[in-house]
């Protein structure tokens, strides 16, 4: 088999970041304020890691298509947020969840699934002002789950607004104009939402924006 | 005792951190890890399956071809996804991803499998 470059050098890049997540751990007998930054390295590191294991997944998808299920969106929505509650609360920011409507199974691959919210609620965090919150709401929308994830900072450039409209995000750097950040959490979103035949868009508001993801509703309901 | 065996050096050393008061050593490779079971069978292994040499694969097929080896409990600690394989006829009691472990799980395994 044919060893490719790029996951062998995502491997080189992760295992110093796992080591330095152990090391954040090792330190024990600390003030309450190293505790701190002890938990801001391994929280660091947590993200990094979840960064290059999202690219590697990306890369492997290239090859071969994404085992699918009928999943309740909820439970995953949940591990989301209990991963980045910890962000949240030290960056000041508050998450709010809101679930509408009778629990519907979606189509999809969970560790994808995982990583989509999961980066769409790390930029809603990113943007967001101290002090204020970011919203992430499930609801059906006619033959699809719905999940956006709304947040109170800029508004969205027009021009950002109309890639995502276009339903993708084509790399990166093609919604950098949103100040602070390569767009990569977005590109990756976009690309896994791609992979599991799911859409992706915007909605501009005057005091933030919202990104959502459009998951294919499970027929699998009609039978309970 | 406790055998740990990776050879990345340091994330060896966590791992043995946090494995507490028990007794551990330290190995960077299968070999050096067969080598020392002359001296005493250790009570549990923590392993990386990765290894510079024999990989870990060849190190479970070793222990499990002997009677008394057969019987370690041995956890993998690895980068790589195998928590979905049932490796538990080669004595693999649990998988730890580096990516995401913490010392509490090595304390839990070590409080499970050591007296």
């Amino acid at each position: 088999m044919e060893v490719d470059g790029i996951l062998v050098a995502a491997h080189e890049l992760k295992e110093p970041l796992a080591t330095l997540r152990q090391l954040a751990f090792a330190f024990d007998g600390m003030s309450e304020s190293n505790e701190i930054i002890r938990d801001k390295m391994v929280s660091v590191s947590d993200r990094a890691i979840r960064q290059v294991n999202d690219l590697l997944r990306l890369r492997r998808l290239e090859c071969e298509m994404p085992e699918m299920e009928p999943m309740a969106v909820r439970p995953v929505c949940d591990a989301v947020m209990r991963e980045l509650e910890y962000l949240f609360q030290y960056n000041k920011r508050e998450l709010f969840i809101k679930y509408i409507g009778k629990e519907q199974l979606a189509y999809a691959n969970r560790d994808l699934l995982f990583s989509v919210v999961y980066n769409f609620l790390l930029n809603a965090m990113h943007y967001t002002g101290d002090e204020t919150r970011a919203e992430l709401m499930v609801r059906p929308v006619k033959d699809k789950v719905r999940i956006a994830i709304r947040d109170f900072g800029p508004a969205l450039p027009m021009d950002v607004w109309k890639e995502m409209r276009r339903g993708w995000v084509e790399k990166p750097t093609s919604i950098a104009m949103r100040p602070g950040s390569s767009g990569l959490g977005l590109f990756i979103a976009s690309k896994f939402s791609k992979y599991m035949n799911a859409e992706v868009g915007a909605v501009r508001h005057r005091d933030g924006t919202s990104f959502y993801v459009d998951l294919m509703k499970s027929q699998q309901m009609r039978l309970l | 005792m406790i055998f740990v065996i990776d050879d990345d050096k340091i994330m060896a050393e966590c791992v043995a951190k946090a494995c507490g008061e028990k007794g551990v050593r330290i190995f960077g490779d299968a070999l050096a890890a067969v080598g020392a079971l002359e001296d005493g069978l250790p009570e549990m292994i923590f392993m990386d399956v990765m290894l510079t040499g024999p990989d870990g694969f060849t190190m479970l097929n070793e222990l499990i071809s002997y009677p008394d080896t057969m019987k370690i409990p041995i956890v993998i600690v690895t980068a790589m996804r195998l928590s979905s394989l049932d490796l538990s006829e080669y004595g693999v009691v649990g998988v730890l991803n580096k990516d995401t472990m913490t010392p509490t799980e090595i304390k839990e395994y070590v409080r499970k499998y050591c007296r």
